[in-house]
């Protein structure tokens, strides 16, 4: 599905370099579950938006379904990215001006894709997810734990082959977090390709591998 | 408290710098703005208000209508003040005008210098006008011939200091006895003089009712109401201009003249309202124009209008930031009126700092806006007392003007609502603030199509087909002191290589003379067959040099002797005469001693062309041939005109030794006729801009505000896939929505003032509807170029670090 070689990241402090991620080699194979661990700020995020080609690698290669993401210009990234890969946010990200229905429209407007089709996937979704009856309330109305329902509806939307969450269930209550990692649990078997980011070892092992962070580094 | 008011008012400008000269830049542009305009509109306004008898004097003004074309005059007939003092015992003096002469050769050592503002005047002059002597006795200085007063300048002009009194002047040839030197006469006086002569000196007819060749000043006695004492000019036009031209004409009284279609209409009006709503034949000089008045002060007051938008529309913008603050202060205790009190401060010392700035702003600008308003106006006349304590008041009022709104909006913020963040959506969206984003956008395309369909009117009257050719014609004045050596001069010009034609007359398309004459289609005068018409002197070459266009008949030769006798006229007259072919028929005039119909045979008819402004219609014109010389006008074909010209000089001082030369081209001269128009033009584009910037600087701080409030949805938004193209709509379609309303104002209201505007001319153009599209496109052009520069920087931010800043 994807794997990157010899990426880095840094961030210029100071005039000098601080390296956030330093020399990541890792590959994901289609169908894999994979939990991302590590402390706070060892660079967790940092690693998902990369893969998710939300920011570049400072140094590296990444090849994404057999394509050199790194040397594909912006356009054509954006296209792969809208195409194959759902994003989960830690922090939601909900637009607080759409409703909820609008929200997880939203990506597929920037699909072009038609009206009407658009009404039955989002219609389908929200059925799956069980939240009809919110489906006209605004985000700020609405609880951490549906906001972020939300955010994950949305994600799949477009029916992507990769899911990236960072921390889904960092805001919810245990009870609600068992539920979003049975539906990542039924969305892999599906086959979905997820990869997650957890603090929660209960959470991580729903995953079939764990790669540990530390430092910007991967621990074997 | 004060104090406490004023350090968090500093802290916050300075906290939020962007937003800070945003405001002070477009509040300073507005007020230095208003401040000169203010300055100009006190001037205009204070014409001949220095006379201490003001309220009492009045001109005499008459509106004739002979025979089709009405004329409306500044002047009237010579015994006209004189017989109403005699009559009324409500006159209490008059004072008569002559200037038809027109300038003066004025000798200086062994030199002549051509002056201009020169006068002849009754001596009671000063008696009704406040023209204060610095040496000589003014009650007496004209009551004999052959003396002159003249102006401080112009005795130190002339003999190097200002007591003249008893120095001789030769002018035109005639010695002047100097009687006295009075002060300059002030700037905002409708008439300018620096000689004036006695009114003995001044060859003319006198004792005619029925020429009207004098600017007459009535000076009332207290108490009477002008509006009144006017209805008695139908009895004194029956008592005595009837009586007069019953001795030629066949008419008994005014009701019988204007039952035939004519008037004689005589006025009165106030002296002080003669530089703003007078446009007559015959003014003292150019005077103002009351609508540039309302023009320039709306314009004024749009201009800071706009200003004071752009500080409520980003006071309120911010508001959302400054929500945390007022929900702070508002839980600690603190009352409304306590939060009015800080927002206002906050925009009093805003407008307080932009004021300052904009004085220096004014006073650098101040030499542009005089050569655009055509003033001369002074730093100065900021000190004045009218203006001095508004100048000061105005940052408060400003300050109170644009603070008020934002602050009320402010300080009703909910404290709860405020620290649970529910406002930003709210602020996001103020429709006061689209609204007043609208007004500043129509008051821009309004603008902008104005300037469009001023200068489309000034090209139209450049492109018109005059109906003669104006251009490379050069024109020389004063041939008249050649004499007789007129013809020769003429002849010894042609002689120049360069020179394809010539012609000696007076009397062109351009200003210059102008002569009208009473002539009538029957050998008798009376009120149904008469008619008013311009009567020129030409010469045989005069349609060739001008390219006039023939469409019956010939012109004027020298092959046929009997030609004196004979008129060419042009088609407006033609068609008086009657229709079809008018070659042959007779038309009479009655200038001989006895009033015996005198009979002249049309040769020819040219084809009509714009010998007034274009904003007259072509009235009637005959031409005679004869010899009035008193200018010379030359069809060149050369390169270099400004050789020729020194050969025509040269030519010039060999048979005119001393005499000034004077020179203009008929193109430029036509040019000047319109610099009222242009000024119009120049004034509209100037403000235009400037209302453009002002506007655009708010759009531009609105924009930044939004962009920095969607950051987070934008990151959202590229993160779900939306490209920096959609992004950049996104941003911007809500601004160009507000254009395009602003347009739907703009437009109708555009096309109803310019249309009034071209009324004034008798030849328009149309307003098409390109002028709309143009303002239209131009203005969303510019709204997208301002906000867009926000836009693209926030489409291609990094989502990732606009989501991690939340
Ligand atoms: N723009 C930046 N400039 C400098 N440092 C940055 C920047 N962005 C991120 N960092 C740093 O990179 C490190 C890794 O951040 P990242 O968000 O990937 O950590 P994380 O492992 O996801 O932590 P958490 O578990 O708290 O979410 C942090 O120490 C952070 O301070
Ligand atoms: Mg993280």
């Amino acid at each position: 599905m994807l794997e990157l070689k010899h990426i880095s990241k840094w961030y210029n402090v100071g005039g000098k370099p601080t390296f956030i991620l330093k020399d990541i080699n890792l590959s994901i194979q289609p169908g894999e579950f994979v939990s991302i661990m590590g402390p706070s700020g060892s660079g967790k995020s940092t690693l998902l938006h990369i893969m998710g080609m939300l920011d570049d690698a400072s140094e590296g290669e990444y090849y994404f379904m057999e394509q050199a993401v790194h040397t594909l210009k912006e356009k054509q990234r954006s296209h792969l990215y809208k195409q194959h890969i759902g994003f989960v946010f830690q922090a939601y990200h909900l637009i607080d001006e759409l409703t909820v229905y609008e929200n997880i429209e939203t990506p597929l407007i920037y699909q072009n894709i038609k009206s009407s089709e658009r009404k039955a996937l989002v219609a389908d979704i929200l059925d799956r997810f069980n939240i009809v009856g919110k489906k006209d309330l605004f985000p700020t109305q609405l609880s951490g734990g549906q906001q972020q329902l939300v955010g994950i509806a949305r994600a799949l939307i477009a029916k992507p082959q990769l899911l990236l969450a960072d921390e889904p269930t960092g805001n919810l209550n245990s009870k609600q977090g068992e539920e979003i990692m049975e539906l990542f649990k039924q969305l892999n078997d599906d086959g979905v390709t997820i990869v997650q980011v957890t603090h929660s070892e209960k959470n991580a092992a729903y995953g079939s591998r764990i790669i540990n962070l530390l430092d910007g580094r991967i621990e074997q | 408290m004060i104090q406490n008011f004023l350090k968090v008012a500093w802290r916050n400008l300075i906290k939020n710098r962007t937003f800070s000269i945003i405001n002070i830049t477009g509040l300073a542009a507005g007020l230095a703005c208003f401040i000169l305009i203010a300055l100009y509109v006190i001037d205009e306004l204070s014409y001949d208000r220095f006379n201490e008898k003001a309220d009492r004097i009045f001109r005499i003004n008459a509106d004739i209508r002979f025979g089709g074309a009405d004329l409306k005059l500044a002047t009237t007939s010579d015994p006209m003040g004189p017989t109403l003092k005699k009559d009324y015992p409500q006159v209490e003096e008059f004072v008569r005008f002559y200037t038809a002469s027109g300038s003066k050769q004025v000798k200086k050592g062994d030199q002549y210098i051509v002056e201009a503002d020169v006068m002849h005047a009754d001596s009671t002059l000063f008696n009704v006008f406040t023209l204060p002597a610095l040496h000589g006795d003014t009650r007496t200085a004209l009551n004999e011939p052959n003396t002159v007063v003249i102006t401080a300048s112009t005795a130190k002009k002339y003999f190097a200091t200002t007591d003249a009194v008893g120095k001789i002047i030769e002018a035109d040839g005639t010695p002047y006895k100097v009687t006295a030197v009075i002060r300059d006469i002030p700037r905002n006086s409708h008439f300018k003089a620096d000689f004036i002569f006695s009114m003995d000196n001044v060859h003319y007819d006198w004792g005619s009712y029925l020429s009207h060749n004098l600017q007459t000043y009535l000076l009332l006695k207290p108490g009477t109401d002008w509006k009144e004492f006017q209805k008695n000019f139908r009895q004194f036009i029956d008592k005595y201009v009837v009586a007069q031209a019953r001795q030629f004409m066949d008419i008994s009284n005014l009701d019988e003249f204007e039952r035939a279609g004519n008037k004689l209409e005589y006025s009165l009006m106030p002296l002080t309202d003669i530089h703003l709503h007078s446009d007559r034949l015959s003014e003292m000089g150019v005077n103002g124009n009351i609508q540039y008045v309302y023009v320039f002060s709306a314009v004024a007051l749009i201009v800071l209008l706009i200003a004071c938008v752009n500080f409520m529309n980003l006071s309120t913008a911010r508001s959302a930031n400054r929500a945390r603050e007022v929900g702070i202060r508002k839980v600690l205790g603190t009352a409304r009126d306590s939060l009015i009190k800080q927002f206002l401060v906050e925009s009093i010392v805003t407008s307080f700092i932009a004021s300052i700035i904009a004085v220096g702003i004014a006073i650098l600008l101040l030499p542009y806006f005089n050569s655009l308003a055509n003033k001369d106006l002074t730093v100065g006349g900021l000190l004045d007392m009218r203006i001095l304590p508004f100048l000061v008041l105005l940052p408060v009022i400003v300050g109170v003007m644009a603070g008020s709104y934002p602050a009320l909006y402010l300080s009703s913020f909910k404290p709860i609502a405020v620290l649970k963040g529910k406002l930003s959506t709210g602020a996001k969206k103020s429709t006061v603030r689209n609204a007043l984003v609208v007004f500043q956008f129509a008051t821009c395309i309004f603008l902008v199509i104005g300037t469009i369909v001023v200068y489309n009117q000034l090209r139209y009257i450049q492109s018109k087909k005059l109906g003669f050719n104006k251009d490379q014609v050069l024109i020389i004045d004063d041939v008249g002191e050649l004499g007789n050596n007129a013809a020769a001069f003429k002849n010894e010009i042609l002689k120049l290589s360069g020179v394809s034609s010539g012609t000696l007359s007076p009397f062109l398309p351009v200003p210059s003379w102008r002569n009208d004459n009473t002539m009538s289609r029957e050998p008798v005068l009376d009120p149904k067959s008469g008619m008013n018409m311009q009567t020129w002197t030409v010469d045989a070459d005069y349609a060739q040099t001008l390219g006039l266009e023939l469409v019956q008949g010939r012109f004027f030769s020298k092959d046929f002797p009997t030609d004196s006798a004979a008129v060419v006229i042009n088609e407006t007259t033609a068609a008086w005469v009657g229709s079809g072919n008018v070659i042959g028929k007779k038309i009479y005039n009655f200038e001989s001693q006895d009033n015996t119909p005198i009979p002249l045979t049309i040769i020819g008819v040219v084809k009509n062309f714009h010998y007034e402004s274009l904003k007259q219609q072509i009235g009637p014109l005959m031409m005679r041939l004869g010899k009035v010389t008193g200018m010379a006008s030359f069809k060149v074909n050369t390169s270099n005109i400004q050789s020729l010209v020194k050969e025509v000089e040269k030519k010039w001082t060999a048979m005119a030794p001393g005499r000034p030369f004077r020179y203009r081209f008929m193109d430029e001269s036509f040019n000047n006729m319109y610099n009222n128009e242009q000024r119009v033009g120049k004034i509209a584009f100037t403000f235009a801009v400037l209302a453009i910037i002002i506007a655009c600087l708010g759009l531009f701080g609105l924009a930044t505000y939004m962009a920095e409030q969607r950051t987070k949805e934008i990151g959202i938004r590229k993160v779900l896939g939306a490209s920096v193209q959609g992004i950049v709509q996104l941003l911007s379609i809500d601004f160009l929505k507000l254009v395009a309303i602003s347009f739907v104002f703009a437009a109708p209201a555009a096309w109803y003032f310019m249309k009034r505007w071209l009324q004034d001319f008798a030849y328009r153009i149309n307003i098409s509807w390109w002028v709309f599209a143009v303002a239209g496109v131009l203005a969303i052009v510019i709204a997208l170029v301002t906000v867009s520069y926000q836009a693209i920087k926030a489409a291609l931010a990094n989502p990732v670090q606009s989501l991690r800043t939340e």
